[in-house]
């Protein structure tokens, strides 16, 4: 480990000193190339931001870009701005018209978000061309745009302009590499990864996919203060869906989320075309013909992000525990528990109650006038055929969709229709029936995503490292272990989840839904793939959490060994009713349970 | 009167070299989830492929054939050519990366995309090229008032005539459903026995060979061809396409028709330099308030 950061710091000490170094051996002609490769490196890592770290298709990033430029333009020609002054005002100019022309169309998925971004990309260029108020210039742009200084120290040779490019793409790549490993950066992964199970762990998706957005456009905004003013003239030319496709390009590249990976795919797109410029009229045939080998043999990029995560120094397991056990147990309500164990109708508090829940889809009655009620401390199973509609209660309680009618009360809270994220920051988390992790990150930051909404650092504080900040993240990491090691998984922190045999990954799962500390639990069919041994070890997995922590569960499950084996309660439903309810044994025997399994008896 | 009928033809027009585009994007996209970036191009490529058959043999087949039987033989060479191109597109560029994710195959798609731009580009030179008055008919009939000039009239009839055929083999044959199935649910389709290999071989040789032939019907009526023009007529085709519904091969040429009405109209009343503007409002709209299009049907995710 120490061997290796020394390896990669004697590599970055290198490359440093290659980049203060190459001016001097190098001529005017390359020294602009490697500027423009500073400018692509910067609009690479803004739409990485978008579409490497988040997974949102942007193919009309070049309309930020534009935007900066224009401002930077605009306002330089026509009231004097000193340029430097003009950076951080198209970045925010970029961001706020990022966060305005996204609002309306980021909930849209994959390939519909594509097509608006490049519809975007289209209409502000088209704009451009149009020349709204006279301000733009028309398809000619603007010309006479001053050039950036420092007091007395003006930035007007090709070797400053490098310079300058790459101590500003220093300082960026510094904030992005901190971002990434932040809260922010792993809820724009959790995203990417698998939405439903992002939104369910508590984090707000479009909030989210906003920031990604705003952030993205605002670095892009960035880049077209420096290019407008090492060019001196703006045109709508430079912004098009060529442009936009070309960044696209330098992430995919590089690799999705890599921060390096984004700054070698702008170095190929700059770098590459010139090499090739003795073949002019072919170069970009090849260049063509090389994106598509690329992603035959490298679709994952050239340098794609290698996901670690510094584990703190070990503590001792009491220790540990002490620190991030969630919730201490009450003694008390755990001896009322037992008081009353097995006298299921005394229940005294609910902490779940649909009241004439209902759910349609189309013409189709899912769930009909369901009233559930989930005992507090409690182990609560639904049962019932496939097709039953208890997914659809799961579905309806955390928020997935919104009912027709009916309400769900949360500890006496009315919940309905809350959006996911806003139930699981309340409280309640769960697992799916065909399980859903994020299976590109690693087991430990599956985990962390459930401490999300329990955490509170944002961009600023993650960039700056604040004190606060560096603690939570360690706080959250120790957590997150505590968890992984109480589910089994304790030596697999490190492994992508995707990587985990099915078991394993229903434990990843779980590990994460209680790393919440949630009061209530909801588990749909969780021993389904799991052998007897495993369902037998889940059963008292279960049951010892209840005595630990202050936690309801509510299942759906088809194992009656299991069902039967530790629920306080059992609900029967089938075609969208509930058909009966009431202690395992009553509801073992009940004729009306066994006919909606087992058919009416001639 | 005569004006706005006028413009209706003309919105016809284009709307039915969108219409023949958009179904290429359209199938594709129903059996591989991918715009198909490239497609714009492939439509270039035909349309120079007609123009090369007609002005590099010096109105040889012209002459050989008469006007419209050059017409006729340089749509079919460009049908043909161009699906083949379409099929070994398919086979170089998409199929080896489809396994690798959504993503990948974007970009690639984007990569054949500029391999072809540029391909027309360094084989036929950088400048517009143009189909000669001499190899195209340009008679108008005229009603009265009402005037069409024989090229328009030509151009409306054989898109009208693919397109009902297209629409009765995907709706009403046994392979047509079979494409159907498979743009719904590929596995599925794949377990049934339908040969999803054949369906994609037909997809990618009948989308593109359908734009290779409006490209040279578009060459034949504006007579101008540009190796950039792939891009353009690709957008918009591809805005057609979302506007109908994306993998609905009727609402493809319902939005393309759709499409160039309100293009036409909106040059005419509202403002030609703002019109594509408003392409592309109307298109953002759309996704916002019916993101599957016109006549699309709402897929809930299964969760």
């Amino acid at each position: 480990m120490n061997k290796r950061h020394k390896r990669s710091q004697l590599i970055l000490g290198m490359v440093i000193a290659l980049f203060l170094a190459f001016p001097f051996f190098s001529n005017f002609y390359w020294i602009d190339v490697a500027f423009f490769f500073g400018v692509y490196a910067l609009l690479g890592l803004s739409l990485n931001i978008v579409l490497g770290e988040t997974g949102l298709f942007d193919l009309g990033h070049a309309a930020f870009y534009a935007i900066g430029a224009y401002i930077t333009a605009i306002l330089n020609t026509l009231y004097g701005i000193p340029i430097v002054w003009l950076i951080p005002l198209s970045a925010l100019c970029a961001g706020i018209f990022a966060y305005i022309v996204t609002s309306p169309i980021i909930h849209l998925r994959g390939d519909y978000l594509c097509i608006v971004t490049i519809g975007i990309g289209e209409i502000v260029r088209l704009a451009l061309i149009n020349n709204p108020f006279g301000l733009t210039g028309g398809p000619n742009g603007i010309t006479g745009i001053g050039r950036p200084s420092f007091g007395l120290f003006a930035i007007d040779t090709s070797i400053r302009f490098y310079f300058y490019v790459w101590i500003i793409l220093a300082i960026v790549i510094l904030g992005l590499v901190r971002l990434q490993r932040s809260r922010i950066g792993r809820a724009w992964n959790y995203l990417r990864e698998d939405e439903i199970a992002a939104e369910m762990s508590g984090i707000d998706v479009r909030h989210f996919k906003l920031l990604s957005f705003v952030l993205g456009a605002a670095l892009a905004g960035v880049a077209g203060n420096i290019y407008a003013s090492k060019l001196m003239i703006v045109s709508p030319d430079t912004f098009t869906f060529m442009e936009s496709s070309m960044l696209f390009c330098i992430v995919m590249l590089g690799g999705l989320g890599s921060i390096p990976g984004s700054i070698l795919g702008a170095g190929i797109i700059t770098v590459f075309p010139e090499i090739f410029r003795v073949v002019a009229n072919y170069r970009m045939l090849f260049f063509g013909g090389a994106l598509v080998l690329a992603m035959i043999f490298r679709p994952g990029g050239l340098w794609p992000r290698k996901r670690e995560i510094a584990i703190p120094n070990v503590r001792s397991a009491e220790e540990t525990e002490e620190r991030v056990r969630p919730v201490a147990v009450d003694q008390t309500r755990t001896t009322a528990r037992q008081s009353v164990n097995g006298e299921a109708s005394s229940f005294e508090k609910h902490i779940l109650v649909t009241d004439m829940l209902t759910m349609k889809f189309g013409g189709l009655i899912a769930v009909k006038d369901l009233d559930l009620v989930v005992g507090h401390g409690k182990i609560t199973s639904i049962i019932g055929p496939n097709g039953a509609g208890k997914t659809t209660v799961f579905n309806v309680v955390t928020g997935i969709y919104k009912p027709v009618s009916g309400k769900v009360y949360f500890e006496g809270k009315d919940i309905t229709g809350f959006k996911p994220h806003k139930v699981a920051s309340l409280g309640i988390a769960r697992t799916f029936q065909n399980i859903r992790l994020f299976p590109g990150l690693t087991c430990v930051e599956n985990v962390m995503a459930g401490l999300h909404h329990r955490m509170s650092s944002y961009v600023f504080s993650s960039i700056m490292r604040t004190e606060s900040q560096i603690l939570e993240e360690k706080w959250a990491i120790e957590t997150a272990m505590y968890w992984l090691d109480k589910t089994g998984l304790a030596g697999l922190s490190d492994e992508l989840a995707k990587n985990l045999p099915y078991g394993k990954q229903k434990l990843l799962e779980l590990a994460r839904a209680l790393s919440s500390s949630p009061k209530l639990l909801i588990l749909d069919e969780p021993s389904s793939g799991l052998n007897d041994k495993e369902t037998e070890d889940l059963m008292i997995f279960l049951e010892n959490l209840l005595d630990e922590m202050d936690l309801s569960i509510l299942l759906i499950e088809h194992d009656m060994n299991l069902v039967m084996g530790i629920s306080h309660w059992v609900v029967a439903m089938d075609m969208g009713i509930k058909i009966a309810e009431g202690r395992p044994q009553d509801i073992y025997n009940n004729s009306r349970v066994i006919e909606a399994y087992l058919g009416r008896e001639e | 009167m005569s004006i706005i009928l006028e413009q209706l033809l003309n919105g016809l027009t284009i709307g039915s070299f969108y219409a023949l585009i958009a179904l290429g994007y359209s199938m594709v996209y129903g059996v591989m989830k991918l715009i198909n970036f490239a497609h714009g191009d492939l439509f270039a490529l035909g349309s120079y492929l007609g123009y090369t058959l007609l002005v590099w043999s010096a109105g040889a087949v012209s002459q050989r054939f008469g006007l419209w039987g050059g017409m006729a033989a340089a749509l079919l060479f460009a049908f043909f050519a161009v699906g083949c191109v379409g099929v070994l597109m398919e086979r170089v560029a998409y199929r080896p990366v489809q396994k690798s994710g959504r993503l990948p195959l974007v970009v690639s798609a984007l990569g054949v995309s500029i391999f072809l731009e540029n391909l027309i580009m360094a084989v036929w030179g950088p400048r517009y090229q143009a189909y000669p008055a001499s190899v195209v008919p340009t008679y108008t009939i005229s009603l009265g008032w009402f005037h069409i000039t024989s090229m328009q009239l030509f151009i409306l009839i054989l898109s009208f005539v693919l397109m009902l055929i297209l629409y009765y083999v995907v709706q009403k044959t046994t392979f047509g459903a079979a494409i159907r199935a498979t743009a719904l649910d590929k596995e599925m389709a794949t377990m049934l026995g339908i040969d999803v290999g054949k369906i994609t071989l037909f997809i990618f040789f009948l989308g593109p060979a359908l734009g290779g032939m409006a490209g040279v019907m578009n060459g034949m009526y504006y007579r101008q061809i540009s190796f950039v023009m792939g891009w353009n007529y690709g957008l918009k085709a591809f805005t057609a396409t979302i506007l109908g519904g994306i993998g609905n091969i009727p609402a493809a040429m319902l939005g393309g028709l759709l499409l160039g009405l309100v293009e036409m109209f909106g040059a005419a009343y509202i403002s030609s330099a703002w019109k594509d503007v408003f392409t592309f409002l109307i298109l953002i709209l759309i996704l916002i308030f019916r993101p599957t299009g016109l006549i699309g049907e709402k897929v809930a995710e299964k969760v």
